[in-house]
């Protein structure tokens, strides 16, 4: 059996319909996790304070629907994949499309996991506090929508990878270089969403714990998100160099192979750094609702550990870069 | 669907290079600036034991940005830097949140502001520590715990500035590209209004709030 001949059109086809399969089906994975934990937590909630039932289901609904926006999130990008007309078709938009798939299928993982604990652990703060749940679901909400943030970044960069004008570029190394920027980006923000969500929960907890601490402790998981995303922010900033850097024409397989792998290590790097980020800021914020007194030396250590954990996606980062400005 | 991260910019060609100005970001820049001055002229104006509304606010948002810095860093440098701390977050704040009217654009989402803001606080920041620890203590903590570790400890510090002002750019950014193309595929029906309110005022106004508390955060750590 012979293939038909693969032409420019048919093989953009191929490219769009492998990412937007990947987006939606890597996609899936993170919400639903994330919406199972919380429907969980819900269920011990109301097993442990019956009459507040309906607050906790409403807290586990609001929860659960910010959860899914990272799913949401994938949807449209498969959408855009399987339906968008495309004007410049090519083995660079081909790349392109399949590397927006990517990340955005991997990008929503971490978000939706990570968005899915706080949902949850609040739904448990409402059953031991139902006086102050109006002030657990805010403080849940905050936390959640900061989770989203790996995700957004994701998002931001398939649709720059869908929409950007091809031109005339040289077809390799480009090819290699875009679909390493959609590894970067994807694959850094599975630790950092979930790392996010871990201080979120943490947080949640927290406020019910003491409600007169819910000033600091949700400035404390504030601080600790934002850290904990720093790896996704670096695997945006090797993302935008890999697609907005125009890279000279090269037949070495070498070259392209370099830029792909400068994409996958920023990627892979940041995966451990999120989830080390979220584990401290997870115990500096659990422990400055315990102890308000001590807040700022928490503060202090949760800063300096993260800052240690960090220094691998620094690493991580420095290897991309050398493999992107020097090999 | 073509204007994806278009900027307006103005080029003045010199002999042997081209100056770019991003026009935009300009006008922009400047209207946040009108905005917060109105403000704090409306703020300021009438200052009374009974406040008006915008007095309110005012106080509102100075005392509890002043008493952030204080806890962080302690009562002596909360009074030289809660003042540039408050005028950071109502700049951040106004920025972020005018992307909701139409016609007009956040200048955050151009890297530029963030990024110069960033630097603005790695160098506050430095200062301090130079200032505080001496230049001795300050230049061997950057050799520690191991001197081999130098270039590391250099690259991690660098690295805060890449990350805060690329975390802020990244969600005004993000926000604004997202509000584009979905009010796009949605052809502006029922949609956008809502992420407005989402992109600009919600997560505008934690950004703005996490750009500010990691720079107090970034001072503190060289206070130690």
């Amino acid at each position: 059996m012979t293939l038909p001949a693969i032409d420019n059109q048919t093989l953009t086809h191929i490219a769009a319909y492998i990412g937007g399969a990947v987006a939606m089906g890597f996609g899936a994975i993170g919400a639903a996790t994330g919406e199972g934990y919380t429907a969980s937590r819900a269920s011990e909630a109301i097993a442990r304070n019956r009459e507040h039932a309906g607050d906790i289901v409403k807290n586990m609904l609001v929860g659960q629907a910010i959860s899914e926006s990272a799913s949401i999130f994938s949807l449209v990008i498969a959408i855009l994949l399987l339906f968008m007309e495309v004007s410049d078709p090519g083995i660079v938009r081909a790349a392109s499309l399949l590397a927006a798939g990517l990340c955005m299928g991997f990008g929503a993982i971490g978000s939706g996991i990570g968005a899915g604990v706080p949902a949850g652990r609040s739904c448990l703060a409402i059953a031991y506090q139902p006086a102050i749940s109006g002030r657990i679901t805010t403080n849940m909400l905050i936390g959640t929508a900061v989770c989203q943030t790996p995700a957004i970044f994701a998002m931001v960069v398939a649709l720059i990878l869908l929409f950007k004008p091809v031109g005339s570029v040289a077809a390799f190394p480009t090819c290699a270089a875009l679909i390493g920027a959609g590894l970067s980006t994807g694959l850094a923000a599975i630790g950092s969403g979930y790392g996010g969500g871990m201080a979120a929960g943490a947080s949640c907890e927290g406020v019910a714990r003491q409600p007169e601490t819910t000033t600091t402790v949700t400035t404390t998981m504030l601080v600790g998100q934002a850290v904990s995303q720093t790896p996704s922010v670096f695997g945006l900033l090797i993302s935008f160099i890999l697609i907005f850097k125009s890279f000279p024409a090269s037949t070495t397989l070498s070259a392209s192979v370099g830029l792909l792998s400068a994409g996958l290590c920023m990627g892979l790097g940041g995966i451990g750094p999120g989830i080390g980020n979220g584990m401290a800021a997870e115990g500096a914020v659990r422990w400055v609702a315990r102890r308000i007194d001590y807040a700022g030396d928490l503060m202090r250590v949760m800063l300096v550990g993260q800052a240690v954990s960090q220094s691998t996606a620094i690493y991580a980062m420095v290897v991309s870069l050398v493999l992107i400005f020097v090999v | 669907m073509d204007r994806l991260g278009e900027i307006y910019q103005l080029l003045i060609p010199l002999p042997g290079y081209t100056v770019t100005i991003n026009l935009q970001v300009l006008v922009m820049t400047g209207i946040v600036f009108l905005l917060a001055l109105t403000f704090g002229f409306a703020a300021g104006r009438k200052k009374g034991l009974l406040p008006g509304p915008v007095q309110i606010i005012g106080e509102i948002l100075v005392t509890q940005l002043y008493g952030l810095t204080e806890e962080a860093l302690g009562k002596t440098h909360a009074k030289t830097y809660a003042p540039l701390i408050c005028a950071l977050f109502i700049f951040l704040l106004i920025s972020n949140w005018l992307g909701i009217l139409p016609h007009l654009e956040e200048p955050t989402r151009d890297l530029n502001t963030p990024l110069s803001l960033g630097i603005l606080g790695f160098v506050i920041a430095h200062y301090v520590g130079i200032k505080e620890k001496g230049f001795k203590t300050y230049i061997k903590s950057y050799f520690e715990p191991v001197f081999f570790l130098m270039p590391l400890n250099v690259i991690g510090e660098l690295a805060k500035i890449v990350s805060i002002s690329f975390r802020l750019f990244g969600n005004i950014m993000g926000g604004a590209i997202i509000i584009l193309v979905v009010a796009h595929l949605t052809f502006n029906i029922l949609l956008p209004p809502f992420l407005n309110v989402f992109f600009g005022l919600f997560v505008g106004t934690i950004q703005a709030f996490v750009f500010t508390m990691l720079t107090v955060v970034y001072i503190s750590v060289q206070l130690k």
